[in-house]
């Protein structure tokens, strides 16, 4: 055979040898260690870092607003408005994690004095962590933090322009930081929303949502309580309310209380809404276990034996049937990273080396080649036998 | 607490194809291997995701190097020799080909493929067909080869065709087929998945490429790319191989110009008497080695004397119809407004509007990649880093919208239905999304260009000289056998016979 030439032919290899060598020998000497890409991936999404509290203030009578900056003195990452930030926080012996909707704006965390903010109501007995940031954190305490996580944010290419948010009690958060995002003109899409509160007092962030109304950003409050002086809109979000409030073409975002997900799913149906106009914030760590089709309710009392690897080493820890493992570490001091706490993101992805867990069906966000191989999240995993995990080293 | 032991015989930094690659085959011969991955699965890209109940496959367009299960090609017969049980799902066509004046689905087989160029080129069968088993002469002298070596001499007799087109780029090659334009172009197509324009491909990998793909057809798992992935650790793990994910190496521990440890972010030093890198050696030396001293300048103008090759960007979507319904038709679509492999490559130095897209819908090949009513359909385009090496973080959002917006419009256009109008989800992977998880140099997926400076047969030759730390390997698309997943296996198992190999020598010299 030949293509050009015999001798040109068969010193190809020789040819191309000598090239590579000339070409490494005309190389920079100077070592290039700076990657561009990843300075933009640090601005965007940042390891852990310290932040402060700088401002506490009530957001209701019953809920505080707490303002916080990067300790480093950078400014915080970029992030979409309706996304989260989480925060560890040290308890004890223990490293316990909260996601919460970041409720300040992306373009706050951005300016020159840059800041961000969640916005957290007292519990009715069941969050010890948000009474702990009602009653016990102060401007000067400092937490670790992850920012910009969650998938709950207004997406241009797949959202429709209209925007109808339902909003149950602190689920007002996304759209706070929503609301104010278009206020100041970086955000563009047209934002009406019903918040759903039990009286006039329950409202959160009142005085900040009204005065953040516009032609862009309408703010209805829906009362469910008995309240003879409410002149506005009373009930619950039905789906005749919802439509009242509608363009033909709307998306609609949901964020509130598990009870809030259950009612809206039956009301959004009566809507003629496709599939991809209905978004839902992620479900949030189940409030009783137990409630769950397909729960096991004969061990709901018990207390396994949980064995946990990290590397070469083994643990050996209590594990209520009615917790998740990720909650059965944490009270053993044991860190174990998580994020959105619903099953979604897979921070806490974890292999079960033995024994048996109920998953939550409302938080099973596993892969399908995971599920096969025993893989759990371990905030939506209960055990249900003794068992033996694998986690990462933190 | 202690988490690592002692001691271990080889540290793989990087829990991807190639370092599971690495893993699997070290641990088959009885090795102490420690994995460290800094994210929390395996796999780097080779992975999937889940967004709104549905899993979505994160980078895996189709796998070469498998075959049919009763004639494998290497990587298919390295899972199955390791007991990594894939269930493997042939990809119906080659590709459909949408360029200027062509609509074209081409399948796989020598013989099927040349006849359907000729059904649309008439009177270039035999042409095409002899093209094809040069690639195909050439493929198999480059596995043989790569398996036994031999002296030029006897190359030269019993590899001919290899030795003969060593030296000539793809276009010189082609154009001495002399064939119409047309029918060159529906051989360009597959390219992409080498990234290098054909004035500056070697041929040698060009009959790799085309020989593997259009030979044998290529292969999807059917749970993703995960499947692979996992299966591949879970694999390693039953042989003894630990695995610890979320441990971000920092350093590679050097002494008297031999690595001997790693030390994690998280401050463990770890030792052992090899470490193989699935991290960039831009990296390596320039960052990782400590102390730095023992990098030589050498190393530095290497890494700075080799161009990368390409990155990422990929707008992938779940739609809310079936592919019937929205006329996508083909498993993949190469699309471009011209075949001009060396102006297209020039394009993708820049941010767009690129102009040669690759759409996969994975329904196409896997009846239960999506829900029933939905289907997935990707749109991938691989830039070159120049131009997102200039992005800033205010404006990367922009851009990256802008980038993902006018390649779902001209799909659309293709298509003749809006996408827009049918998005359940979607996700836009950048160069910035790989650096994310992967922490890949620049967010480049194929490592180092496949180019005439940078040819795969010098790339062998000069090996060993590159060598500039003992007792330390590269696996990854960066290392010899360059980018794609088939080759990242390829590239693991080569980094893990060096380590045996320099094992062995050293047992004997004892």
């Amino acid at each position: 055979m030949k293509i050009k030439g015999f001798l040109k032919d068969v010193t190809g290899a020789s040819r191309v040898t000598k090239a590579r060598l000339e070409a490494f020998a005309a190389g920079s000497a100077k070592p290039e260690t700076v990657d561009p890409i990843a300075e933009v991936v640090k601005e965007w999404h940042p390891k852990k870092f310290d932040v402060v509290v700088t401002e506490i203030r009530d957001a209701s009578p019953t809920a505080k607003t707490v303002r916080f900056k990067r300790a480093d003195g950078q400014k915080l990452p970029y992030f979409y408005a309706g996304q989260f930030i989480v925060l560890d926080f040290k308890i004890g012996e223990s490293i316990i994690s909260r996601p919460y909707s970041i409720s300040s704006a992306p373009y706050q965390a951005r300016q020159e004095d840059s800041f961000a903010e969640i916005t957290v109501r007292r519990s009715k007995g069941d969050g010890f962590i948000a009474d702990y940031i009602n009653d016990s954190v102060k401007v000067g305490d400092k937490f670790q933090a992850m920012m910009g996580c969650g998938q709950f944010y207004w997406e241009p290419l797949r959202d429709a322009k209209h925007v109808v948010a339902l909003a149950g009690g602190v689920g007002i958060t996304p759209f706070a930081s929503m609301a104010k995002e278009i206020a100041n003109g970086t955000l563009d899409f047209d934002l009406t929303i019903l918040y759903g509160s039990v009286s006039a007092d329950d409202i959160i962030m009142k005085d900040e949502l009204d005065a953040l109304k516009s032609d862009k950003v309408h703010v209805v409050h829906v009362l469910s309580g008995d309240d003879p002086d409410w002149k506005g809109e009373k009930g619950f979000l039905t789906a005749d309310l919802i439509k009242k409030y509608s363009a033909p073409d709307t998306t609609y975002f949901i964020c509130g209380p598990q009870v809030m997900y259950t009612f809206l799913r039956e009301e959004l149906k009566k809507l003629d809404a496709p599939q991809r106009r209905i978004r839902f914030e992620v479900f949030g760590q189940a409030k009783d276990i137990t409630t769950f089709a397909g729960y096991p309710q004969e061990l709901k009392d018990k207390t396994f034996r949980l064995t946990v690897r990290r590397g070469i080493h083994e643990d050996v820890i209590p594990a209520k049937a009615t917790e998740s493992l990720v909650v059965a570490l944490e009270r053993a001091g044991i860190r174990i990273e998580t994020a959105c706490r619903s099953g979604e993101c897979g921070f806490c992805r974890t292999k079960v080396l033995s024994g048996s867990v109920y998953v939550c069906p409302e938080n099973d966000g596993r892969r399908a080649a995971d599920k096969d191989f025993g893989y759990v999240h371990a905030c939506a995993a209960y055990p249900t036998s003794d068992i033996t995990i694998k986690i990462p080293i933190e | 607490m202690k988490f690592y032991k002692d001691h271990y015989d080889v540290i793989v930094i990087g829990g991807a194809l190639a370092g599971l690659s690495s893993a699997l085959m070290l641990a088959e011969k009885g090795k102490n291997v420690l994995v460290l991955e800094r994210h929390n699965l395996p796999g780097g890209i080779a992975s999937s995701f889940v967004r709104g109940g549905i899993e979505i496959e994160a980078a895996l367009h189709e796998m070469m190097s498998i075959g049919d299960k009763n004639n494998r090609l290497k990587v298919g017969k390295f899972f199955d020799d390791m007991g990594v049980d894939i269930e493997w799902l042939k990809v119906p066509e080659a590709y459909h080909a949408s360029l200027p004046g062509l609509e074209v689905t081409l399948h796989p087989g020598l013989e099927t493929f040349a006849k359907e160029v000729d059904a649309v080129v008439p009177g270039t069968y035999q042409k095409v067909l002899d093209l094809l088993n040069l690639c195909n002469t050439v493929f198999d002298s480059v596995n043989e080869l790569s398996i036994h070596p031999m002296s030029k001499a006897k190359m030269l007799i019993k590899h001919e065709a290899f030795v003969k087109t060593a030296g000539y780029t793809t276009k010189e090659v082609i154009d001495s087929f002399d064939l119409p334009k047309k029918a060159q172009d529906l051989l360009a197509p597959y390219w992409i998945y080498v990234g290098s324009g054909f004035s500056d491909l070697p041929f040698t990998i060009y009959s790799v490429l085309m020989a593997d793909y259009v030979g044998y057809g290529s292969y999807i798992p059917r749970k993703f790319s995960h499947e692979m992935s996992l299966k591949m650790a879970e694999r390693a793990e039953a042989m003894g191989v630990q695995i610890e994910y979320r441990q971000h190496v920092e350093k590679i521990l050097v002494k008297n110009g031999q690595a001997y440890g790693v030390r994690t972010a998280r401050g463990d030093e770890i030792f052992a008497d090899y470490v193989i890198s699935s991290s960039y050696p831009n990296k390596v030396y320039t960052s990782m080695i400590e102390p730095a001293s023992a990098v030589p300048e050498k190393a530095i103008k290497m890494v700075n004397g080799r161009r990368l090759s390409l990155t990422a960007f990929s707008v992938i979507m779940i739609l809310d119809d079936t592919a019937e319904n929205l006329g996508i038709k083909d498993y993949s679509v190469f699309r471009g407004d011209t075949m001009d492999t060396d102006a297209l490559y020039k394009d993708l130095a820049g941010l767009g509007p690129y102009r040669y897209l690759t759409c996969i819908c994975h329904n196409l090949g896997n009846d239960t990649a999506t829900p029933p009513g939905t289907c997935s359909y990707s749109i991938t385009t691989l830039p070159r880093v120049n131009g997102w090496k200039t992005v800033k973080a205010a404006d990367y959002d922009k851009i990256k919208h802008q980038v993902a917006k006018q390649m779902i419009d001209d799909m659309s256009a293709y298509l003749g239905v809006n996408l827009l109008d049918h998005i359940l989800e979607i996700v836009i992977e950048t160069p910035m999304t790989v650096n994310r998880y992967t922490n890949a140099w620049n967010g480049c997926i194929y490592g180092y260009a496949h180019t005439m400076e940078d040819h795969i047969i010098a790339r062998l030759q000069t090996a060993e000289e590159e060598s500039f730390i003992k007792h330390l390997e590269f696996s990854g698309a960066h290392a010899i056998s360059g980018d794609g997943m088939g080759p990242a296996v390829t590239n693991g198992r080569k980094a893990a016979k060096n380590v045996l190999d320099t094992m062995a020598a050293e047992e004997a010299s004892k």
